[in-house]
């Protein structure tokens, strides 16, 4: 198995024969949480432009020449990152090559084209509240990390979207897209050197500049137990996510903490599956996860139980988790998770592409030092102690957030009911944007 | 290991060795190789040393299609009680030793298959054969396991198609343009049939149709041939074959009219959803009707996607399925409007195009821009074993040919502007198609523009 090669700073490459193939990312580590309050959603309109614009082209005129090219070419926005990223039939790498360098130092930024991804985006607004689990975590979102970055929009409002205009572009694209910000990853048929040749090309035309993140590390805490139902008719089921704040990636417990969510609800044979799907038949899923990102990230239970289960779903839910906190995990469980998380980690560097995309990560996550290649046997030095004592510093029962979409005639009352010591509730139309 | 399971030999001596029946080249790099065991078991190869894992799945020929009216849902159903208990593995064992080692493992059916998928470190074969043994034949089925099932899967059904509307239409779609063949029941089956299931019904499945006969093993990865012959044979090849039962499916008779129906839905924008008949994944109409959906639909520079979507702005979303079944299935068209606009709208556009491409012939351009999108595709869909494992196991259970990607790949080439041009005139037929139209149930349906603003 080859190895990942830095061959310029913050250009990674893993050449491999598999197939003809070449995938690319070209990112930055700044995303929507650069957004000024009264634009939300002006990074990824940045990012739309410069996949649409590239070199003064048409959108209609890329599009084709990326279809032509047999490559993909997709723009992702989170808080805290920008990036185009796709792949291409190996033999026509030097056209999108071109296109890349376009994009990223030429964008022509047309009116039209702006106004046009507006319309777009909030066409899709609209369209995303067919789907209840988008709506359960847009609004479980919105309302943990209340005050911070990444509760706000990263497709913004129609209020937003309406005050974003070419200079508002240009003057994003000036402070976003620099030389010094420009991470590079390409896996595949190519050659680290030509990796190395093709981000100078590209980074070379980018102008110098380095800006800082506003994203903060810390998002305000939020006290007590608080219920979001979001209001919507005909549900014969429910989405639920319940949580609270995790960890950051540098926390001293993250990894423990990691170990001890997998023991709660990061497998099939975890204990919310086991107690809300096998042995109650409740929900198709049942899982708890533990993201990590460059502030500190969230941890959630998600299931989705019918209407009528759902008040005694968050009961159970809320009983399980105060169990977990108030006594750990168990020897036993421990051993189980770290086998898990140790052989498991064999498909999340099975190809080039993921090992050179776990790279990329560590730096525009600014992981510490080998993160993910000191990973396993950090996880093995994981103590039982260590993990009860990650779940009782960082999961707080008495200050978490339930969020349900479901009909709130029908649950309202129940839902009120199941959450003990309720500090808040608030009902959300499911139409709000 | 105190539950390992062990093989039950019950037969005289060691079963013979797999037969080796050839092979046949995978893309430019692999083969896949193929044996037979004596009890009819077909076991598929493919070595692929590029990581140390390797993909193991189990393909089973029955899927929804070999099911009866008041029994839908039961080979899905089943496929969930393949988790549980087994006779040396007590309930969550098989799962635990799975997450033991760190192996993905899933599992689907759809209407012709069922499909089975573990991906682990290589040095762990071994046991993922056992295990993979030991359900097919030591299965416990209890009433508490499928009483708990059932209602893990009614609720799968809620998930996937009683509270999503495009589930909810396709279901409808399909019940609506099928009326003899059993392609026209949802494979995760109706409620009332879900419910009414019991332990003896999937008993009798499990007797009938999860047999060495009906079987295929694809393996993909890093392995060692001897190895893996040895323990598939220990494992598989004491296993009596099973009688298949006669697959009694009637054949779907021609749709001779346009069959339309509207339907309210909670959501704000209205949909629309058309099915034409399509030919099977083996007819020769198959792919040059693939290629046309790509030119229609495929990417931002297709037509439907630049008219309905770009240009006039009248849908969010536009997309093509067609059907990839062993008989001949639906060619599903899915377009959602934008606030403000009707389906009728967008039916209207969406005609224009289906008519130009049985006019006049698309051009070179596009077929050269669809044909490299299918090249990206299947290239991208190969990068890990389990990608593999599950291309050549489904050409293999739908085709009998396990490379047939590839040489349908080689096919794209040969088609032409005049093929595109029969299979838009044959397979797109006005006056013979299913209709369904999707109306706001809500009152901020078409015509309101005005969004709710978040407070502060």
């Amino acid at each position: 198995m080859s190895q990942v090669e830095q061959v310029a700073p913050r250009v990674f490459v893993e050449s491999s024969s598999a197939l003809p193939l070449v995938s690319f990312s070209v990112s930055v580590p700044l995303g929507a949480a650069e957004d000024p309050d009264g634009q939300l959603g002006l990074t990824r309109l940045l990012a739309i432009l410069l996949r649409r614009t590239a070199g003064g082209r048409t959108a209609q005129q890329l599009d084709v020449a990326v279809d032509g090219l047999g490559a993909s070419l997709a723009v992702d926005v989170t808080q805290s990152t920008l990036s185009l990223s796709g792949s291409v039939i190996a033999r026509n790498l030097p056209g999108v090559v071109e296109l890349l360098a376009d994009a990223i130092a030429r964008p022509g930024f047309d009116e039209d084209e702006l106004e046009r991804a507006k319309r777009e985006t909030l066409a899709e607004l609209v369209e995303s509240r067919d789907d209840d689990r988008t709506l359960a975590q847009r609004w479980f979102r919105r309302r943990l990390f209340q005050g911070h970055p990444a509760g706000r929009s990263v497709s913004g409002t129609p209020a937003t979207l309406a005050a974003i205009d070419r200079p508002a572009l240009l003057a994003q694209h000036a402070r976003l897209i620099t030389r010094e910000q420009l991470h590079f990853a390409f896996a595949g048929a190519l050659t680290p050197a030509q990796a190395a040749e093709i981000a100078a090309s590209v980074s070379g035309l980018a102008p110098s500049g380095e800006a800082r993140s506003s994203l903060p590390q810390e998002p305000p805490p939020q006290p007590g137990r608080r219920l979001v139902v979001v209001d919507k008719p005909e549900r014969t089921q429910t989405q639920i996510l319940i949580g609270c704040l995790g960890t950051h990636p540098h926390d001293a417990d993250h990894l423990p903490l990691l170990v001890g969510n997998t023991v709660f609800g990061g497998t099939f044979t975890a204990r919310m599956t086991r107690a809300i799907r096998s042995d109650r038949g409740w929900s198709y899923g049942a899982y708890s996860s533990l993201p990590s990102d460059r502030y500190r990230q969230s941890f959630s239970m998600w299931t989705f139980p019918r209407a009528e289960d759902a008040a005694p779903c968050v009961a159970l839910e809320l009983e399980l988790l105060e169990r977990w906190v108030a006594e750990g995990i168990s020897q036993q469980e421990l051993e189980l998770a770290q086998r898990f998380l140790v052989e498991s980690h064999a498909f999340s560097v099975d190809t080039a592409s993921k090992r050179v995309g776990l790279e990329l990560e560590q730096q525009l996550h600014q992981l510490p030092p080998r993160y993910y290649q000191s990973y396993t046997e950090r996880i093995e030095a994981v103590t039982l102690s260590e993990v009860n004592a990650a779940i009782a510093r960082r999961i707080t029962p008495e200050d978490l957030l339930v969020t349900v979409v479901g009909t709130n005639d029908r649950l309202g009352p129940e839902l009120r009911r199941a959450v003990a010591r309720l500090a808040e509730a608030e009902v959300i139309p499911y139409t709000r944007d | 290991m105190s539950a390992q399971p062990t093989p039950a030999i019950t037969a005289v001596g060691a079963p013979p060795p797999p037969t080796l029946l050839g092979g046949v080249a995978f893309g430019d790099q692999l083969r896949v190789k193929r044996w037979r065991l004596h009890n009819g078991l077909t076991l598929l190869g493919c070595l692929d040393t590029a990581a140390p894992v390797v993909s193991y799945h189990t393909w089973f020929r029955v899927g929804s299609r070999h099911e009866q009216v008041g029994k839908t849902g039961l080979a899905h159903l089943f496929e969930h009680l393949m988790f549980r208990e087994t006779l040396h593995l007590p309930e969550g064992e098989f799962d635990r030793k799975l997450e033991e080692i760190g192996a993905e493992n899933n599992a689907a059916t759809w209407l012709d298959f069922t499909q089975y998928t573990i991906s682990a470190p290589a040095a762990r074969l071994p046991l993922v054969i056992e295990l993979e043994a030991e359900r097919m034949q030591h299965l416990v089925l209890r009433e508490p396991q499928v009483q708990g099932e059932k209602s893990v899967v009614a609720n799968e059904r809620r998930f996937r198609v009683e509270d999503d509307v495009e589930g909810a239409l396709s279901e409808l779609l399909w019940a609506t343009a099928f009326t003899r063949h059993s392609y026209r029941w949802p494979t995760i089956g109706w409620m009332q049939d879900i419910e009414g299931f019991t332990t003896e019904d999937c008993e009798a499945f499990y007797r009938t149709y999860y047999a060495p006969n009906n079987a295929t093993l694809v393996v993909v990865g890093d392995f060692d041939e001897a190895q893996l012959l040895s323990l598939v044979t220990d494992c598989y090849g004491h296993l009596p074959a099973a009688a298949l039962p006669l697959e009694d499916v009637y054949p779907e008779p021609p749709q001779g009219e346009l069959r339309r129906l509207e339907v309210t839905k909670p959501t704000l924008t209205e949909k629309l959803l058309l099915g034409y008949h399509c030919p099977a994944l083996g007819d020769v109409d198959h792919l040059p009707l693939s290629l046309l959906g790509e030119v229609l639909f495929g990417g931002r520079a297709s037509r439907v996607v630049q008219r309905l979507v770009l240009q006039a702005e009248l849908a969010t979303d536009a997309r093509i399925f067609v059907g990839t079944f062993k008989d001949p299935g639906l060619t599903e068209i899915f377009l959602s409007a934008r606030e403000g606009h009707t389906a009728e709208e967008l039916l209207a556009m969406l005609d224009e195009e289906l008519e130009r491409v049985q006019r006049e012939p698309v051009t070179l351009e596009e077929l050269e821009r669809a044909r490299a999108r299918a090249e990206l595709a299947l290239l991208t869909s190969l990068e890990t074993t389990d990608g593999k494992a599950s291309t050549i196991g489904f050409y293999e259970t739908v085709l009998g040919r396990p490379a047939a990607a590839f040489e349908r790949l080689e096919a794209l080439a040969q088609l032409g502007p005049s093929d595109l041009l029969r299979v838009a005139r044959r397979w797109l037929p006005r006056d013979r198609r299913t209709l369904l139209l999707v109306r706001c149930s809500t009152e901020d349906g078409p015509g309101s523009t005005e969004a709710v603003e978040e407070p502060a």
